[in-house]
Order: structure tokens, then C-alpha cells, then sequence
């Protein structure tokens, strides 16, 4: 078998795969790349280079400060909260009682839901006059809310509806780690006095994580490259307090036609996104 | 293990249990119920709250027979499973004859190709999605099926998870075919494929979700009605249609229950097909 040599075979199985992935991923990144630094002439219609002045352009620009901060302060509070409500969801769906698959199902169902789906149902949940939650809130004698509405509180709404959407769904992979966590191991443990924090350190943490990993780098991208429900709900608004980047790349491409800015910015945004993600990788090989 | 000894009965469990269930079910039944109401009685028993606002008073199907009346429907869910499923069969086929020369045949440079597959299923289509359709554009793609699908089709994701269970195969049953003398496409097709059951639904729920959920890339990549899949019709709702709330709801729903149906009892194999991308390098 080793002496393969067949090249017809190989270029048969592998080829349009290989084809795909390159002209509809990896060129497409690439050529992102280079439209970063080139900007669009409106009277030939062509481009002309620039070398790093959209990026300076950007970087003088206090819509882009202001985008980037958004970003910023929106992945600060969704991917520590996201991941710390998923491991307390897989620790009580990992509890042994009865209809438990059931439970377990119910928090399956968001994954069905398309983030547009989410988002349609959960604006009408919380508009201001006919909302449910605002009924609740006042049947419970408690102030009604703008939400979305408000500029202090859509962030914090679209943290919301996207974590409904999301932590089950992260649950689901951190409970298969936790289930590979041994009964034998915890009960000897306990009886030679450990606690529960210790148990947890010692040897629940060390069993979780791969799934932890794979969990905390797919949550940081995923929400650092959110974008359709500042789309759907906000469009930024209101006062830009939603105006993430991946919504401002969008609006400079399809609105503006700026196609040189939009891509700098995603060059921005993916550099950040690696650079993040590479330090969650070194922090999660080292402890422990 | 039971983490939550922390109580000394359960019912404390179920009480946390039931209110987390309600609290993710709640969008969901409250959208169930309010697509059979008819428009005039959307809100009528919002505020205040009472059993009324939980349950239709008086029950009728028009959202639903409106929406593909007269809002084209039955087109969009005709083009959302069209998409994807034939992204899934060209993903499938494709993905898995690159795992399989990926395991199987030898060349050279195949760690380096390998490296780049892992490579780009990080890459998600959002990312890309601005050169990709002045690529798209270029091969005059644009607002036509193809756009939306062949993108889509070669996943790196299932290329990775057919290998991964490729490699778990044993090997013998691939040797002694080879010595028989069947090719390697007679063992592909003949031999190994035939086990690959559990891999090829996870991947089949993976690249159909993905393909039922994408919103950006039909968004950019259609314009006409005629390609108009079922997200991009959501969206459209809350935009043009916003007072047929009913007809709204209902949407949503039509959106949900095809997944919902495909993932609740599948749910096993999806999670094990992307819990296992983690368990070797």
C-alpha cells in the first residue's frame, strides 16, 4: 500500500475538495487581505493601491474607535458569561434524576433556532408596549423596559438573546466531559476528605478540558464575528451602542461600497480574534 | 457523578430544571400559540397577563395557509431544501473521498494539505463573505442556485470527521480487498462507505443546519424572490411585513420545526460527530 503511486487515484479523490477549499475559503481570505490595501475609484471604476491607508484612515476615525469598543466590551461580558452559565447548565443536566434526556432535549431545542429566528421572536418578546416580558414585569409590579430600545440596554439584550440561543448548545459538549469524569475517582476523593472545590481543580477540570478548549475558542469566534442580530434588531442602534465591526465591515461593503475599508476591518478584527484565541489556547495548555 | 449533592433531595433540581425550561421554551410557545390567533387578537390579551395570553382563544390556520397563498412559501421552503440537500450530497460525496485519500492513499505533502483543511473550517463565511461574492460575481454566479450552494459544499468540518472514523476502521478489511485486487474506488464505494452510518448523519445534520440557518451569504449572494431562502424571509418580516404579526409567528415556526425534528432525535450523533473533532489531533 505504501507504494502508491497511483496518481490518477489520488487526484481523484482529493481534487474537487481541495479545489473548493481553495477557491471558496482560502482565496477568498487571502484576496480580502490584499483589497485591504487597495481602495475603490469611483470614476474608472477600478482600484488603485494604497499600501496601509485604509488601515491608518481607519485607526483616525472615531467610528471605528467607537466600533471597536463596542466589540470589545460586548465579548468581555458574552464569553466569560456564556461559558460560565454553560458549565453550571451541563452540571445540573449531568444531575441523576428522573426524565433528565428530557431537560437535556429542552435546551437542545434553541440549537434548532436560527439566530434570525431568535432574534425575530425575541423582538417581538421585548418590545416596549406589547411585549411579553414587559406583561410579566408589570403583573410582577415591576417597571417596564425599553430594551432594544434604549442605548443602555440593547448591548445587554442582545447578550441576552444570543446567550438563549447559544449556552445550551455549549452545554451539550462540556456534559459529554463531564460525563467521561469517573464516579469511582470523586467518591475515593471524598472520602479522603476533599472538598468540593478541590474536586472540582483537581479533577473535574483536568477531565474537561479538551471539551472546555474546543467550548472557549468556538465561543470567543463565534461572538467576536456575531453580526445578524445588530443586523436584524438594532442596526447599530440606538447612538451606535451596537455597532460592532463585523456590522460596520458589512455596512462599509454593501452600503458604502467602500470595499478597501470594509476589508481592512475584518483584517482588524480577524487579527484580534487570533491573537485572543491564541492566548486562550497557551492558558488553557498551562494551568494545570 | 452527581455534582448536585449539594441538595439533599431533588426536588430542588427539578424546580431549577423546570424554570430554565420555561424560560428557553417560553419565545417558543408563546409563537406556537400566537400563530393560531387570528391578526385582530395578537395583542388583544397581552396586558395584563392572564391565561388568555397563553393560549389562542380562537383557533385558526389562516397565518399558515397566507403564508404560501400568498406570500410564496411553498417556493422558499421548495429552495431551502433544494439547497440543502444537495449541498449535503455533494458534501458528503466530496468530503468524504478527501478523508478517505486522507487515510488511505499515500503522497506527498499530505500533512501539509491536511493542515490546510483544519485551516478552513475556522474561517467562517461572514469573514469571507465580501470577496467571495466579487468571486462569486466573477463566474456570474450571482443570484442563481449555484451561488448559494457550491460555496458551501466542500466543508472542511466533514472532511475532518470522515477521517477521524476512517482511522478508527480496521484497516485489515481495506488490505485484504486491496490483495483481491479491487480498486480503490470499489473499496471506497464497496467497502468502507457502507460502514461510515453514524459519521454520515452527523455530517448530513451539520451541513443541512448550517445550510437551513445561513442568513448572510443568501442574503448577499440572491436578490430575486425566486431564489429567496427561509431565513432571509424571516428577516424580511420584521422589516416589510412588520403588522402580520400572526403570519410572523407563523414563519418563525415553519423556520423551527424542520430542525427541530431532524435534531431532537438525532441529537446524539451531532454532538458525538463535533465532540469528537476535539479527541485527536
Amino acid at each position: 500500500m505504501r507504494s502508491e503511486k497511483n496518481i490518477g487515484t489520488i487526484l481523484l479523490f482529493l481534487f474537487p475538495a481541495l479545489a473548493g477549499l481553495v477557491l471558496f475559503k482560502l482565496y477568498p481570505i487571502l484576496s480580502g487581505f490584499v483589497q485591504s490595501l487597495y481602495t475603490t475609484t469611483f470614476i474608472t471604476g477600478g482600484r488603485s493601491f494604497v499600501g496601509l491607508q485604509n488601515y491608518i484612515s481607519l485607526f483616525t476615525d472615531p467610528v471605528f474607535w467607537n466600533s471597536l469598543k463596542v466589540t470589545l466590551l460586548f465579548n468581555v461580558i458574552i464569553n466569560p458569561l456564556q461559558i460560565l452559565l454553560a458549565f453550571f447548565l451541563a452540571l445540573l443536566l449531568n444531575a441523576k434524576i428522573k426524565r433528565i434526556a428530557w431537560f437535556r432535549s429542552v435546551h437542545f431545542v434553541p440549537v434548532a433556532i436560527s439566530v434570525p429566528t431568535a432574534c425575530m421572536l425575541w423582538n417581538i418578546m421585548l418590545s416596549p408596549e406589547q411585549g411579553v416580558v414587559n406583561s410579566i414585569l408589570a403583573a410582577l409590579g415591576l417597571p417596564q423596559q425599553p430594551f432594544l430600545g434604549s442605548s443602555s440596554q440593547a448591548l445587554g439584550s442582545i447578550i441576552a438573546i444570543a446567550s438563549w440561543k447559544g449556552v445550551g448548545y455549549w452545554a451539550l459538549f462540556l456534559l459529554a466531559g463531564l460525563q467521561e469524569v469517573p464516579t469511582s475517582l470523586l467518591e475515593a476523593s471524598s472520602l479522603d476528605g476533599a472538598s468540593r472545590w478541590k474536586q472540582m481543580i483537581h479533577i473535574v477540570y483536568p477531565m474537561l478540558k479538551r471539551p472546555l478548549t474546543f467550548v472557549v475558542v468556538s465561543v470567543t469566534t463565534a461572538n467576536f464575528l456575531l453580526f445578524s442580530p445588530m443586523y436584524i434588531l438594532t442596526k447599530g442602534g440606538p447612538e451606535n451602542s451596537t455597532d460592532v465591526l463585523m456590522f460596520e465591515s458589512f455596512n462599509n461593503a454593501f452600503l458604502y461600497s467602500d470595499l478597501g475599508r470594509s476589508s481592512s476591518i475584518v483584517v482588524t478584527l480577524l487579527l484580534i480574534t487570533l491573537t485572543i484565541v491564541a492566548f486562550q489556547f497557551r492558558w488553557l495548555k498551562t494551568s494545570h | 457523578m452527581n455534582v448536585i449533592r449539594l441538595f439533599r433531595s431533588s426536588l430542588p433540581i427539578y424546580v431549577i430544571h423546570l424554570v430554565l425550561a420555561l424560560i428557553v421554551l417560553l419565545p417558543l410557545a408563546f409563537a406556537l400559540v400566537s400563530s393560531f390567533r387570528p391578526l385582530d387578537e395578537i395583542y388583544k390579551y397581552m396586558s395584563p397577563v392572564t391565561w388568555k395570553t397563553f393560549w389562542p382563544t380562537q383557533f385558526t390556520l389562516e397565518a399558515y395557509r397566507s403564508l404560501f397563498t400568498e406570500r410564496g412559501f411553498g417556493q422558499i421552503f421548495l429552495n431551502t431544501f433544494f439547497i440543502g440537500i444537495t449541498t449535503v450530497l455533494g458534501g458528503l460525496l466530496l468530503g468524504s473521498m478527501a478523508a478517505f485519500a486522507f487515510v488511505y492513499l499515500e503522497f506527498r505533502g499530505k500533512s501539509a494539505l491536511f493542515l490546510l483543511v483544519l485551516v478552513t473550517f475556522m474561517i467562517p463565511f461572514e469573514v469571507i463573505s465580501i470577496p467571495l461574492y466579487s468571486l462569486v460575481n466573477k463566474l456570474g454566479w450571482i443570484d442563481s442556485y449555484a451561488g448559494i450552494i457550491v460555496p458551501g459544499v466542500v466543508n472542511g468540518l466533514v472532511i475532518f470527521l470522515f477521517r477521524q472514523f476512517f482511522l478508527e476502521l480496521p484497516y485489515s478489511l481495506v488490505e485484504s480487498a486491496r490483495i483481491d485486487g479491487a480498486s480503490w474506488l470499489r473499496v471506497y464505494a464497496g467497502i468502507v462507505m457502507p460502514m461510515c452510518k453514524p459519521v454520515t448523519v452527523s455530517a448530513s445534520l451539520l451541513i443541512f443546519i448550517q445550510q437551513w440557518e445561513s442568513f448572510m451569504w443568501p442574503l448577499i449572494a440572491t436578490r430575486s424572490k425566486q431564489y429567496k431562502v427561509i431565513q432571509v424571509a424571516l428577516s424580511d418580516f420584521i422589516t416589510e411585513y412588520g403588522t402580520y404579526w400572526n403570519e410572523m409567528f407563523a414563519a418563525a415556526m415553519l423556520s423551527v420545526v424542520i430542525p427541530v425534528m431532524l435534531l431532537i432525535p438525532l441529537q446524539r450523533y451531532y454532538v458525538q460527530g463535533i465532540a469528537n473533532t476535539g479527541s485527536k489531533e
